[in-house]
C-alpha cells in the first residue's frame, strides 16, 4: 500500500513508510502550527457499514483538526443497502465531491473493491478479519513511545487471533519495525502454519509467554462475529487467554498491557486492571487520534484538488 | 433440409486420421466410415470404391475418438438466459469439441419434474449440435428434504440425478430417494460440501487465514463423499462424485472402491492445477465451488488421475456476466465458463497421462457413468467423434467464446491440444473451432468466431 493512494491494508507496507507515519504522528502529539488548514476544503466521508465508536469518532477528530470536513454516510438507510452497485454508488459520493471514504465492513476485502470504483482516497478502518491498519499504526506508535526501538522485544497478542483484523495489521506492523511477534490461543483459532503471515510464532499457552513478554495485547472477543459452531464458549477464552491479576504478576515490570478495545469486562480483561499502571489502553485510543491525522494528510495531501467529478 | 438430404449428409468417410479409441483398445490409422448416421465400419485403406453418395473428409493430423461427453454443465436455462441459453451453451459445447453433454438442474426454476427434463430435451434436440441429456434434481426446488419425481424425470430422458450447486441437505431423504429407484441403472452425482460450511467464500488454508476471509476445509467435501458413498452402499446405486478438489476426497474414493461401492469421479480442468492463491488481492473472479484450494491438493488430484482413481473429466461449466464476477467476494457468483477450455485445459495439466486414458476419460468412461449412447466407435455406434490435434499451439482469447460466460482462469495460457472437428451423428458440427451444424450455426448470427 505504501505506493497506493489509499491504505487498505499494511500488506505491501514497508518500515519506512510505517515509521515516517509515526513521526509525523507524533509531532502532531507535539503541536503542530497550523494543522487546522492543511486539508481545508477537504471531505471525508465515512462508511461504517459495522458499528464503531472510537474509530469513526477517531477519525471524525483528527479530520476536523485538519480542517476537513467530516461527514457520516449512513449506510443503515443507504442506496447500496437498496441494491444499488457498488459502482453506481461510488459515482454518487463522488458527485457529492467526497474526497476520501473510511470504510468499515464486516466483509474481508471491501474497500478492496470500493477502492476498484472510487478515484479518490479509500482508508480501511476494519475490513472483516482482514485488516484494520490504523489500529496496526496506533498499536506500535505505542509500542514505539514505550520501547523506543522495538528491536529484540516481543509483542504476544493473545485471544481470538483468526477472527481479528487488530492482530493482522497490529502484528505486522509491530514486525516491520523490528519486534518479534507471538500469536496465542487455542489451535482452532490460530493460523494454519509457523511462521503465522510470514512472520509470527505461534503458541498455545499463554503463562509460559509472559515472563519474557513487553507488550501483552488482549484481543476482543468478537461477539458480534464468531458463532459458537466456530469458538469455545468464551468463558473458556476468559479462562486460558484473558488478562488476570496472577497473570499480570507473571510479567516483568516494564510490560505493558494493551487492548484494542472495546474491552469485554471480565472476559478478556479482569475489569480492575483496565486502569492498571502498565495498561496503556487509553494511550491506544489517544495515539489513535494523531495517527489518523498523519493518514489522512499522507493521502489526502498528495490528492489533485481538480479531479473530475 | 430434406430427408434425403440429411442421410446423404450422414454417409462420410472420415479419412486419414489417427483413430485412438480405448474401448476397443484401437491406435491407428483408420478411415472412420458414417453411413446414415452410423459408424459402419473402420477400415485399414480408404475405400477402395468410394461410395458417391459418400462426402469424404481429410482427417489428416488428426486423432479421431469418440466424441467427448462432458457430464457437467450449467445451461442456465430457464431462468438465467442472461448467463448462457441453450444455444450459447451447446454452441460452446461445440466449439469446444463435446458431442454431448450433460445439463446440471439447478437452473431457476430447477430441473425437478418430467415436464421441464422433456423440454430442455426437446429444445436442445430442435437446435441439433451436440446431444444434451439432462440431469434431474433429486429433491423438489433442490431442498434437500423432498424427493422429487426421479422415476418420472428418468422416463422423461434424465440420465441421472444430482442436487449439484449443493449437497443434498437431508441424508434420510438421498437414501430414500437412492431406494426409490434402486431399479433403475440412472447414478447419483454428488456435489459434496457440508451445509454448516456455506458462508464460506474460499478454501480454508493459509491464504484465507492472511486474507481473513472464512474458509471451507477439504473435511466438508470428504465427510459429504464419505456420507454419500455410504448411501450409495447402502443401497447399491451407481454413484459418481462431482468436481473432487481435495486430496481427502482422494482417500474417501479409494476406500470406497475397496469396498466394492460402484462409484466414479471426476476431476475439473481447475481443480487439476489452480490454486486459492489466485485469490490474493480479494479477485472474486476466481470466487468457485467447490473452491479452487492448495497445491497440495490438486497434486492429489492429478496423481488420482495417474493412478486411476479419477476416471472423467468434467468443466463444471458455469457462466456468469461480468458483472455478476465483480467484487466483493460475497457478491460474485461461483464458476467459470469452461467448456471451450476444457480439452486444452486439461491435456495441460496432465502432460504424463497416455492419450488413450485421456481420451476415455473425456468420453467412454462418461458414456458408462452416465449410460448413454457413444464412447465407442465400434460399429453400430452413432457416428459421434471429437478430432484433435495434438501439437497446435493456441492462447485462450474469452473475447472468442460462443458461451456468454468469459470468465476463466486460463485466459492468456497457451494450450497444444487444440479440437479440430466434431461429428454427430454423422454430421459435422464444428471444424477448425468454426461452428457450423446447420441448425445451431443458423442460429448462431455473428457468434460463429472461427
Amino acid at each position: 500500500m505504501t505506493k497506493s493512494k489509499n491504505l487498505l491494508d499494511l500488506d505491501d507496507a514497508d518500515k519506512t513508510f510505517i515509521e515516517a507515519l509515526i513521526a509525523r504522528a507524533r509531532q502532531y502529539k507535539q503541536g503542530v502550527p497550523n494543522e487546522n488548514i492543511r486539508l481545508r476544503g477537504r471531505v471525508v466521508l465515512g462508511m461504517f457499514f459495522e458499528t464503531s465508536t472510537r474509530t469513526t469518532t477517531s477519525f471524525a477528530v483528527a479530520a476536523q483538526r485538519l480542517g476537513a470536513a467530516y461527514i457520516d454516510f449512513r449506510t443503515d438507510g443507504s442506496s447500496l443497502a437498496k441494491g444499488e452497485s457498488l459502482e453506481d454508488t461510488m459515482r454518487t459520493v463522488r458527485a457529492i465531491g467526497a474526497d476520501a471514504l473510511v470504510v468499515r465492513h464486516s466483509e474481508a476485502g471491501f474497500p478492496h473493491a470500493l477502492a476498484r470504483y472510487f478515484d479518490g482516497v479509500v482508508l480501511n478502518a476494519g475490513d472483516g478479519a482482514h485488516a484494520h491498519p490504523t489500529q496496526g499504526l496506533l498499536d506500535a506508535m505505542t509500542l514505539i513511545e514505550e520501547f523506543g526501538d522495538l528491536k529484540g522485544r516481543r509483542l504476544v497478542i493473545c485471544g481470538d487471533i483468526r477472527h481479528s483484523r487488530v492482530a493482522r495489521s497490529s502484528a505486522r506492523a509491530a514486525w516491520l519495525l523490528g519486534a518479534a511477534v507471538v500469536l496465542c490461543g487455542p489451535p482452532s483459532l490460530l493460523p494454519p502454519v509457523v511462521p503465522a503471515w510470514g512472520f509470527a510464532d505461534l503458541a498455545t499457552e499463554l503463562d509460559p509467554l509472559l515472563p519474557a513478554t513487553d507488550a501483552l495485547m488482549l484481543l476482543r472477543v468478537q461477539k458480534e462475529r464468531a458463532q459458537a459452531d466456530e469458538l469455545p464458549p468464551y468463558e473458556e477464552l476468559a479462562r486460558f487467554y484473558g488478562l488476570t491479576r496472577q497473570r499480570v504478576d507473571l510479567l516483568p515490570p516494564h510490560a505493558i498491557i494493551m487492548h484494542p478495545g472495546p474491552v469485554n469486562r471480565d472476559v478478556e480483561v479482569e475489569g480492575e486492571l483496565m486502569h492498571h499502571a502498565r495498561s496503556r489502553i487509553e494511550r491506544q485510543v489517544e495515539n489513535g487520534v494523531y495517527v489518523r491525522m498523519a493518514v489522512l494528510e499522507r493521502t489526502l495531501g498528495s490528492l489533485s484538488r481538480d479531479r473530475v467529478a | 433440409m430434406t430427408s434425403s438430404n440429411q442421410n446423404r449428409a450422414a454417409n462420410r468417410d472420415f479419412v486419414g486420421a489417427r483413430v485412438v479409441d480405448p474401448s476397443l483398445k484401437l491406435d491407428a490409422v483408420r478411415t472412420i466410415v458414417v453411413r446414415k448416421g452410423i459408424v459402419a465400419a473402420l477400415l485399414e485403406d480408404a475405400p477402395a470404391n468410394p461410395d458417391p453418395d459418400a462426402e469424404r473428409i481429410d482427417c489428416g493430423g488428426m486423432v479421431l475418438c469418440p466424441g467427448f461427453i462432458d457430464p457437467h454443465v450449467h445451461l442456465r436455462e430457464p431462468g438465467d438466459s442472461q448467463k448462457e441459453t441453450l444455444l450459447t451453451g451447446l454452441a460452446a459445447a461445440a466449439a469446444g469439441g463435446f458431442t454431448a453433454i450433460a445439463a446440471m438442474p439447478n437452473t431457476r426454476p430447477p430441473l425437478d419434474n418430467p415436464e421441464l427434463i422433456k423440454r430442455l430435451h426437446d429444445d436442445a434436440a430442435a437446435l441439433g449440435g451436440p446431444r444434451c441429456y439432462p440431469i434431474g434434481a433429486v429433491t423438489m426446488g433442490r431442498d434437500g428434504q423432498r424427493i422429487a419425481a426421479l422415476r418420472g424425470m428418468a422416463a422423461a430422458g434424465a440420465v441421472a440425478f444430482s442436487d449439484d450447486g449443493a449437497a443434498t441437505g437431508s441424508l434420510k431423504a438421498l437414501y430414500n430417494a437412492a431406494r426409490s429407484i434402486a431399479d433403475l441403472p440412472h447414478p447419483f452425482l454428488s456435489h459434496c460440501d457440508d451445509h454448516s460450511f456455506s458462508g464460506a467464500l474460499m478454501h480454508e488454508g493459509i491464504v484465507s487465514d492472511r486474507l481473513g476471509i472464512p474458509g471451507t476445509p477439504p473435511v466438508s467435501e470428504a465427510a459429504i463423499a464419505a456420507r454419500d458413498l455410504m448411501v450409495a452402499q447402502a443401497t447399491s446405486k451407481a454413484w459418481h462424485l462431482c468436481h473432487v478438489s481435495a486430496a481427502q476426497t482422494i482417500g474417501v474414493l479409494r476406500w470406497a472402491k475397496t469396498q466394492g461401492v460402484r462409484a466414479t469421479a471426476e476431476a475439473t480442468p481447475h481443480h487439476l492445477q489452480c490454486t486459492d492463491e489466485l485469490l490474493l488481492g480479494f479477485n472474486a473472479r476466481w470466487r468457485v465451488n467447490p473452491p479452487l484450494r492448495s497445491a497440495e491438493d490438486t497434486a492429489a488430484v492429478r496423481q488420482a488421475v495417474i493412478e486411476g482413481l479419477i476416471t472423467i473429466f468434467a468443466s463444471d461449466h458455469a457462466p456468469h456476466t461480468e458483472a455478476e464476477k465483480e467484487p466483493p467476494l460475497s457478491h460474485a457468483c461461483v464458476g467459470f465458463s469452461g467448456l471451450e477450455t476444457a480439452v486444452g485445459a486439461t491435456f495441460y495439466a496432465l502432460p504424463e497421462v497416455a492419450l488413450p486414458t485421456m481420451i476415455a476419460n473425456f468420453s467412454t468412461n462418461v458414456a458408462t457413468m452416465l449410460g448413454v449412447p457413444g464412447g465407442t466407435l465400434a460399429p453400430g455406434a452413432p457416428a459421434d467423434i471429437t478430432g484433435l490435434y495434438l501439437q497446435r499451439p493456441w492462447v485462450v482469447d474469452p473475447k472468442r467464446f460462443h458461451s456468454k460466460g468469459r470468465v476463466t482462469p486460463f485466459e492468456g495460457m497457451s494450450f497444444t491440444v487444440k479440437p479440430a472437428l466434431m461429428v454427430v451423428g454423422g454430421e459435422i458440427v464444428m471444424r477448425d473451432g468454426e461452428v457450423r451444424g446447420e441448425r445451431l450455426a443458423a442460429a448462431l448470427p455473428g457468434l460463429a468466431i472461427s
